[in-house]
């Protein structure tokens, strides 16, 4: 069971990580009022805070997936405390390194820091893109050495093709893999795989700088790797997410825990094969990579939808379809979450569509479907877990009057917020303007309807982040 | 515009999407004694996944041929522009550019015939987005160094077309535009 070093730790990561989201949403929100006319940001802090916002997102959230995969992970095998404090280290070291190289030394290149931009001059220090990578490059290793931990954890209990679950494929087993450890298994073995592409991408970024001039990469290859690396973690953090629903969602709202049944157990072996090679979406406007990849990143990211649509979200509709539930903020916030992934899903795949994607590709419609299944995605499901972890020892946890007024401040806020973006993508705003041209007519309303609503969904945060950490430090400071 | 229907259909799922999980939600919520759940939720979940493999299929089968690879590959341009896209401007010619001394050209198109871009970038990535006269994203395609993106399309109506970047370049980012004539 969970240990008190365990509870300490996670109560750790929990106020760290909601502290630096509120800090990436105000980032967030003071880019679209520049974009909306409202403040005047100098273009080289504009950019330099939508490399901040951006990274420092994918890594909290991929984090918060982490240590709550690594939290419950202990009911069914021994995790080590010594490698979850190592990770944090890392990652706090890493997010420190990170803003140096964005707010002092202004590195700009977006999160993607697409090959070649950091070599060529763009307005940061001299030592900016040095600091920049060597920043992913400490994440990297606190993040790889998490996951290959986990990995061996599993392994020493179960063996790789129970863990995968694929006895379930069968009619006859003998041991039984709970689906928490198949999803974890599936999207750790995707995570270490998209580590390893960084490091590789890390390693041919400082290859080329050593090398003065001698070595040059290739740009589409880059590109590949950039967008197999990006891609994939940002949907694996989602995955993480799952791991935790299918563990608790069932627990919290008083019914028998689920099983890993042949469908389950297909459907998600599938997914690691479509989200590893759903990723060429990315490069659907690069029309020198093969015509084959191309239609390959349209059927995966179709085949992606699947599993999700038919066993993850079926799943939850026959756990919650005319059951008596003991609903509290915790599985009304997994069940919201779920509908913000699904509709950010839809957003993704009519994205995804090479025809569609000529039309869309780099306006404001890529944001929008993302921030969709992040903010009211994601982030709800991290939120469930955070409440759950605080509110452990208490009894009768009911949804009272403020929090369901608090989730409506919720909705209302990420729903205008979304719509501002989707409505800007459809009108052909594209992404990543700090200062739109006045020939698009649209895009400063939409930037100041963004911002607005934004502060409202911050409102709804910093209300769960009070209330949640005030939790984790009696947590942290409490004696064994 | 193709965007705007876009936008209604994602409404509309959203809108079907948010339906679905309200009803799920409000059958649960309302409940005072046990409700026996769902009946034959795997014939229901096989029919739910059926269903969604043929709408899937039938959308791939639909839309794959009509992407722009495929489009005008057997055919022949009236004309062909070259474009070299550079931190932050884009030299446009009707002749291949010296990437050492590029210049740009006022480029006049043909309506109603095909015309190709091929588009490349001397620095870093970029992306060719045109623009009808009313802002329309009409196509793109990217501008990425050491490779040629030919970009194939037929301009229906006469006109000034503009182009944006679309692919984040540095600072300069949105500034970077130009534009050609339609005749």
């Amino acid at each position: 069971m969970e240990s008190q070093g365990m509870k300490k730790i996670t109560s750790v990561w929990i106020i760290t990580i909601l502290m630096l989201f509120v800090v990436s949403i105000v980032l967030g929100i003071l880019m679209r009022l520049n974009q909306g006319g409202v403040i005047q940001e100098q273009t080289l802090t504009f950019y330099s805070n939508l490399t901040t916002h951006g990274l420092t997102m994918i890594g909290i959230w991929f984090v918060a997936g982490m240590m709550a995969v690594n939290y419950l992970m202990q009911r069914y095998v021994r995790t080590s405390f010594a490698v979850n404090l190592t990770a944090l280290i890392f990652t706090v070291i890493g997010v420190l390194l990170l803003w140096l190289s964005t707010f002092a030394g202004k590195f700009n290149a977006a999160w993607t820091f697409l090959y070649p931009l950091p070599f060529k001059d763009f307005g940061a220090s001299s030592w900016a893109t040095t600091l920049f990578l060597i920043s992913l490059a400490v994440f990297g290793i606190g993040w790889f050495i998490w996951c290959i931990s986990l990995m061996a954890n599993i392994l020493k209990k179960y063996s790789l093709a129970e863990a995968f679950a694929w006895q379930h494929l069968r009619k006859e087993h003998k041991t039984d893999t709970p689906p928490f450890i198949l999803i974890t298994t599936v999207t750790l073995i995707g995570i270490i795989t998209c580590l390893i592409a960084a490091v590789i991408i890390i390693v041919l970024f400082f290859a080329e700088m050593l090398s003065q001039g001698r070595f040059v990469n290739d740009a589409l290859l880059m590109k590949n790797l950039t967008y197999f690396f990006g891609h994939t973690i940002a949907n694996e953090m989602l995955y993480l997410g799952l791991a935790v629903i299918y563990e608790l969602f069932a627990e919290v709202s008083g019914r028998p825990k689920w099983k890993t049944t042949w469908y389950v157990s297909l459907a998600w072996n599938c997914s690691l094969v479509f989200i590893l090679t759903a990723f060429f979406h990315h490069l659907y406007m690069d029309f020198v990579q093969p015509e084959g990849l191309q239609i390959v990143g349209q059927l995966a990211s179709y085949l992606a939808s699947l599993p999700a649509a038919g066993v993850t979200v079926f799943s939850v509709f026959i756990a919650v379809y005319r059951t008596k539930i003991k609903w509290s903020l915790t599985n009304v916030l997994f069940f919201m979450g779920i509908a913000g992934w699904v509709i950010g899903g839809l957003g993704a795949v009519i994205d995804a569509t090479i025809t569609n994607n000529v039309v869309l590709h780099n306006t404001l419609w890529v944001p929008a479907h993302f921030h969709t299944y992040n903010a009211m995605g994601n982030v709800l499901f991290s939120l469930a877990f955070f409440y759950w972890f605080s509110t452990q020892s208490l009894e009768n946890i009911r949804l009272s009057t403020a929090a369901k007024g608090l989730l409506v401040t919720l909705l209302i806020g990420g729903i205008g917020f979304l719509l501002a973006f989707y409505i800007g993508g459809s009108d052909s705003v594209p992404r990543r303007y700090s200062n739109y041209p006045a020939s698009l007519k649209e895009a400063k309303p939409l930037a100041l309807m963004g911002a607005s609503f934004a502060i409202v969904y911050l409102i709804a945060i910093l209300s769960f982040f009070y209330n949640i950490s005030r939790r984790c430090l009696k947590i942290l400071f409490a004696s064994a | 515009m193709l965007q705007h229907e876009l936008l209604i259909l994602f409404l509309i799922l959203a809108g079907i999407a948010t339906i679905v999980f309200v009803y799920v939600f409000l059958s649960s919520w309302r409940l005072k004694e046990e409700g026996g759940g769902m009946k034959k939720p795997l014939k229901k979940r096989f029919w739910f996944s059926l269903i969604l493999v043929v709408v899937l299929g039938i959308f791939a089968t639909a839309t794959l041929p009509r992407s722009p690879y495929f489009q005008y590959a057997h055919e022949s341009p009236a004309k062909v522009i070259h474009v070299d896209a550079m931190q932050f401007m884009f030299y446009m010619s009707e002749h291949a550019i010296d990437p050492k001394l590029p210049v740009s050209e006022n480029i006049e198109l043909p309506a109603n015939q095909m015309v190709e871009f091929r588009v490349t970038s001397l620095d870093v990535n970029h992306g060719f987005g045109i623009y009808d006269s009313a802002m329309h994203l009409i196509t793109q395609v990217q501008a990425m160094p050491g490779y040629v993106n030919r970009l194939r399309y037929t301009f229906k109506k006469p006109g000034t077309y503009h182009v944006l970047c679309l692919e984040y370049c540095g600072m300069g980012h949105p500034v970077m535009e130009t534009s050609f004539v339609v005749k």
